[in-house]
């Protein structure tokens, strides 16, 4: 088994053991014409000339011009500077600047890209009204290249818009307006595309169809760095049209692409430099969260080695379509303020101010003005920027009414359980919604879902699994293969299984004999890692998982700032409260803040952090009710077997000294010690009716779920598979 | 249910018992008798057991020995902390009454080892040290209010006696001024159903005890007991309850007085305690044990400069031994003595202690031609 090879360049191998899933296309694909692919492969390798390889090819471009400086004897004139100073386009710094973005490191390349595509198809969807499904699919290259396809069954995109959203950094329809939405900067999907072109060379590819009775079209575009415009590639600059049905099928082969056939919907191919991981910050990860936090979707899942896992849907319902609502006053910086007085043309200030914030009635924005001492009537153009200072500052200093919060979606308890439960083992749940509230003028919601005491990963791992993932790592260690491989898993654990497979701690997770990976397979069933294991938690915003920067997230600073022994938990002062918990923390909001551009942690607003803490308690008492209940029982139960231990050697001793029987005295005893004990009798019979009366006696309020772990199907398999069988 | 009459064990015992062991056999079966009435009443079955705490121990002014108080701890079988040990208590019992109806003794080792066995279907021991059994001993000791030797359980012989008188063992007739150089070793059991004295062929007119088994032979050597008309022992440091006892037989069958020859130290001052006192551990046997009446002979703290004695015989207190002697001064029963708080504050202010051995510096038997004879004739010794 370890010596598989690692590439692996078709999803259709002929020893499939997993369920695996052709997508309809790719069998083709194979047959297409070989002139056609050489030719876009000539095409291909032109790009990269104009582009460059790295970003530091633009650079070298851009040195180009002003080569006459250095004639002086100074180093540099004011001239010869003046020369080099020019406007940067956007998509030049980001070129530059790419782990601003997330495409830091080849793995997180990947994951960035499909996230973007996934965001979009999902929001795409949403929006239209249309219960999404989404095909993801990654196959390797070669050694070092991916290419990546998500469509989606969404609205599709108008033939004339797709170079610009594909091609153009900077360009979508979620900026401009307040709504809770995935993306957000609209920067995501052509940076991927950008990054995509740098690395490989090959053009984004998108096929896009709006309606069955329209064709499909057909772009291979490339993105210009340094005027930040679309590059259309074939097609003569104007793509092509794909027909429905059959003649399409032949014509999206011939251009060596997939797609699934669908009245409508959306396909961006991308290929990219990229690595393949399991374990954190994965794909993997990713997709397995986004279908936790969106019950409504139907995700059908390729990896690169071709096995197909499906997500079905858990809720058959949209989730309610998000309003727009217009920025309230309280939430805007003096720059945007400037621009947007500076973009209102022929509009007095009274009016600007009541017509593009929300709450501001004209009496709301005399007052403003009078604070700003600025006339009301003044036209928006007229003002400078001293002007836009006071009123910017005059906004802060009126008082406002709260901005109107039913702009928010949030997922709901019900189908936070929901989601959760199926693809998260534990043996008790429980959710809890927070009303919403406000930041900065800006509304957002909380919620916090819960799940305790699952079995560990370690546990739903099978021989060839076990040899699969020891084959990806990157860890170097055995150690570190356990800590980064699976979730939740704590050093603690992880030593004690390595003790329990007799593995030294320095031995290389690659070089592991067959013998010994057995060891640590039995190991990793048999030692109970719920002790020492840490909460695992899975943050969102906007049920968009974050994956990253967890530390700096204002979601983990209050988990770890929550006192969680409160609630029945270990946790040293400061720290990640530990035990089998997962817990997912859900921000929903028009306007999430995150720390940086990249989208992985939340801004620490005392608002939100408030919100979140009290979205915390709200679950972690009910965590606390279960886990003393779960403790009292287990300590009743374990009462009772060191009773039951000493009652044959009394009833001996006693029988012996008086000559009593035995096992009479012995069943007496047995019958007090039942008694006294009779807390752990809930336990044991708490397959059948004795649950009932249990939870009548501790009130736990709405949206819980008490499962028996040995029959959760969750429990048993972790992840995908998990669902599956959920859903038989 | 309830009232459910206990059928005595139909066993017919091998031995004929004696009354002392009849009482002691009943009261250990009084104790399973409980715990099936416990039963019976789906209760809980506990034992009451008298506390060995120094909390829980009184000196009598007026006895002048140590006396145990009434509080006791409940152990009790369903109670996590005190299952194991209420368990043991019920091996100890039963383990006992085996002894009684056998007709056998045994040390304590011999108990533990009785008793020790694994636990049915876990991997547990009833016992893993023999510490563990010695408290449980001791605790149904106080329990029962019934002695170790009523038990039929017996500690390592330790200390000897040679001197003026005769006595039967075990129906043998011991001469204990004809032993020899080892002396006749004074048995852990010395009950009178096991030691009789011959009050007519005691010659003896008094009783010296001595700390250490090598001091013992040093009078031993210089027939100290023959020219001095006594009964000499020792007890190898602390003495063991067979001494004690022994001890306490002789003061009060044959009326002799007892003076102690103990090092001048606050561990020599503890042996003098136990003797008269009794000690905290065993404050239940105190009647049976302590004689108020016994004398400290020596050494004193003065007796550095009274025997001029050179500088290296002197050993340094450590800080125990200075913590210890506050403590024994502190003692009710020293507490009042002005001697002894002289004794003791001289003890502190010297900063050293002195072993009996110290005298032999001035000459071999300067002890026992000198040291103790004079003492004696001066009636110089503290109370
Ligand atoms: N799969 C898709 N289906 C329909 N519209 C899409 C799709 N992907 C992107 N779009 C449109 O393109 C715009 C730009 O996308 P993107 O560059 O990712 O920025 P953002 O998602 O932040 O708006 C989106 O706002 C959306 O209107
Ligand atoms: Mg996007």
């Amino acid at each position: 088994m370890a010596t598989r090879k690692p590439i692996k360049k078709r999803s259709v191998p002929a020893t499939a053991t997993k369920k695996k899933a052709a997508p309809p296309a790719v069998a083709k694909r194979q047959a297409a014409g070989k002139k056609l692919a050489k030719s876009a492969e000539a095409e291909a390798d032109e790009v990269l000339d104009v582009t460059g390889d790295e970003a530091a090819e633009v650079d070298d471009a851009a040195d180009e011009a002003p080569a006459g400086g250095k004639s002086s004897g100074r180093r540099a004139t004011a001239q010869s500077m003046a020369s080099k100073q020019r406007d940067i386009s956007v998509s030049e710094f980001f070129a530059k600047n790419r782990h601003l973005l997330g495409f830091d490191n080849p793995r997180k390349a990947l994951l960035t890209t499909i996230k973007e595509a996934v965001d979009n198809s999902l929001d795409a969807c949403e929006e239209a009204g249309i219960l999404p499904e989404i095909w993801v699919h990654i196959e390797q290259t070669s050694t070092d290249r991916y290419k990546i396809g998500v469509q989606d069954n969404g609205p599709g995109i108008v033939k004339k818009q797709i170079p610009l959203i594909f091609g153009k950094l900077l360009y979508g329809s979620k900026f401009h307006r307040l709504r809770q939405s995935r993306g957000q900067q609209g920067i995501g999907i052509s940076a991927a595309g950008m990054y995509g072109v740098q690395t490989t060379g090959k053009p984004v590819k998108i096929i896009s169809r709006i309606s069955p009775k329209k064709p499909a079209h057909y772009y291979e575009i490339q993105i210009d760095t340094k005027r930040n415009e679309p590059k259309i590639l074939n097609g003569g600059g104007e793509g092509v049209d794909i027909a429905y049905g059959e003649k399409g099928a032949k014509d999206i082969e011939k251009h060596g692409i997939e797609w699934v056939d669908q009245p409508h919907g959306t396909r961006v191919t991308i290929e990219l430099e990229a690595k393949y991981n399991r374990g954190r910050g994965s794909v993997d990860e990713y997709l397995h969260q986004t279908a936790i936090a969106n019950p409504h979707i139907t995700l059908h899942y390729t990896d690169p080695e071709g096995s197909t896992r499906e997500y079905q849907r858990a809720a058959d319902k949209l989730p309610p379509e998000p309003k727009e609502i217009l920025p309230h006053p309280y939430g805007i910086e003096l720059g945007r303020l400037a621009a947007m007085l500076a973009e209102a043309e022929g509009m007095s200030i009274t009016q600007f101010l009541s017509t593009k914030f929300s709450r501001v009635s004209p009496a709301v924005a005399k007052k403003i003005c009078t604070t700003a001492k600025v006339s009301p009537r003044a036209m928006t153009r007229k003002l400078g920027r001293p002007e836009a200072e006071a009123l910017y500052h005059a906004i802060q200093a009126t008082k406002i009414a709260p901005p109107a919060t039913d702009c928010i979606c949030p997922i709901g308890e019900e189908l936070l359980l929901k989601g959760l439960y199926q693809v998260v083992p534990g043996e008790f749940y429980c959710a809890a919604t927070r009303p919403p509230s406000v930041y900065r003028g800006n509304p957002f919601q909380i919620e916090v879902a819960l799940a305790f005491g699952g079995a560990a990963a370690t546990q739903n791992v099978d021989k060839e699994l076990l040899s699969d993932l020891l084959e990806e790592t990157d860890a170097r260690t055995i150690r570190q293969f356990l800590i980064s491989t699976f979730n939740g898993l704590g050093s603690d654990a992880a030593d004690r299984i390595m003790k329990a497979a007799a593995l030294g701690t320095r031995q290389t997770a690659k070089q592991l004999k067959p013998k010994e990976q057995e060891r640590l397979l039995q190991a990793m069933q048999n030692v109970n890692v719920a002790e020492g294991q840490t909460m695992e938690v899975m943050r969102y915003a906007n049920r968009v998982p974050l994956q990253f920067q967890q530390a700096a997230c204002a979601i983990t600073q209050t988990i770890t700032s929550t006192n969680w022994r409160s609630y029945g938990l270990s946790q040293s002062r400061g720290g990640m409260p530990k035990g089998p918990v997962y817990i997912m923390v859900h921000i929903a909001s028009v306007w999430v803040p995150f720390t940086s551009e990249s989208k992985e942690a939340i801004a620490s607003y005392p608002e939100i952090q408030k919100e979140i803490r009290l979205g915390l308690q709200a679950v972690g008492r009910k965590l606390g009710m279960y886990v003393r209940k779960r403790q009292r029982v287990k300590q009743q139960g374990d009462r009772r077997d060191i009773f039951m231990r000493y009652l044959k050697e009394v009833a001996t001793a006693v029988h012996e000294l008086n000559g009593v029987d035995r096992d009479n005295l012995y069943g007496q005893l047995v019958t007090v010690a039942k008694r006294v004990t009779a807390d752990a009798d809930m336990k044991l019979d708490d397959r059948g009716r004795k649950i009932k009366e249990e939870a009548a006696e501790t009130d736990y309020g709405d949206n819980v779920i008490i499962v028996d772990p040995m029959t959760h199907a969750a429990a048993i398999k972790r992840g995908p598979a998990a669902v599956a069988v959920a859903d038989e | 249910m309830a009232k459910k009459k206990l059928t005595p064990v139909a066993k017919a015992p091998k031995v004929k018992l004696s009354p002392r062991d009849e009482k002691t056999a009943e009261r250990l079966t009084g104790l399973a008798d409980r715990v099936v009435t416990a039963a019976n009443n789906r209760k809980d079955p506990f034992v009451d057991i008298p506390s060995r705490t120094l909390a829980n121990v009184k000196y009598s002014p007026k006895k002048k020995i140590l006396e145990m108080g009434n509080a006791t701890n409940r152990r009790q079988l369903f109670d996590l902390s005190q299952a194991k040990a209420y368990m043991r208590t019920m091996l100890v019992t039963s383990g006992c009454k085996k002894l009684i109806d056998q007709g056998k003794s045994t040390s304590l080792r011999g108990l533990f080892y009785m008793l020790k066995h694994t636990i049915e279907g876990v991997k547990e021991n009833t016992f893993d040290e023999q510490g563990e059994c010695d408290t449980i001993i001791e605790d149904v000791e106080v329990l029962l209010s019934s002695i170790r030797e009523e038990l039929h359980l017996y500690a390592e012989n330790r200390g000897a006696m040679v001197g003026g008188i005769v006595l039967t063992d075990k129906g043998d007739e011991i001469n204990c001024a004809r032993m020899g150089s080892g002396g006749y070793a004074i048995p852990s059991i010395v009950e009178p159903d096991v030691i009789i004295f011959d009050k007519k062929r005691c010659t003896a007119k008094f009783i010296l005890h001595v700390e250490k088994g090598t001091v013992w032979q040093r009078f031993n050597e210089d027939r100290f007991w023959e020219k001095h008309n006594c009964i000499l022992t020792h007890g190898a440091g602390q003495p063991p309850r067979g001494v004690r006892r022994m001890l306490h037989r002789l003061h009060n069958e044959l009326e002799l007085p007892l003076y102690c020859v103990l090092d001048n130290d606050p561990w020599g001052y503890y042996i003098y305690s136990v003797i008269k006192q009794g000690s905290i551990n065993l404050a239940f046997e105190s009647q049976r044990m302590a004689i108020p009446e016994a004398k400290y002979l020596g050494l004193r703290s003065i007796d550095f400069e009274r025997c001029q004695l050179s500088d290296s015989v002197k050993i340094s207190l450590n800080d125990t031994d200075r913590k210890r002697a506050k403590q024994v001064a502190q003692y009710p029963w020293f507490e009042k003595k002005p001697k002894w708080q002289t004794e003791i504050r001289k003890m502190l202010s010297n900063d050293f202690k002195l072993e009996v051995e110290s005298l032999i510096s001035k000459d071999i038997s300067y002890v026992t031609e000198e040291y103790v004879p004079a003492r004696l004739r001066d009636q110089d010794w503290l109370d």
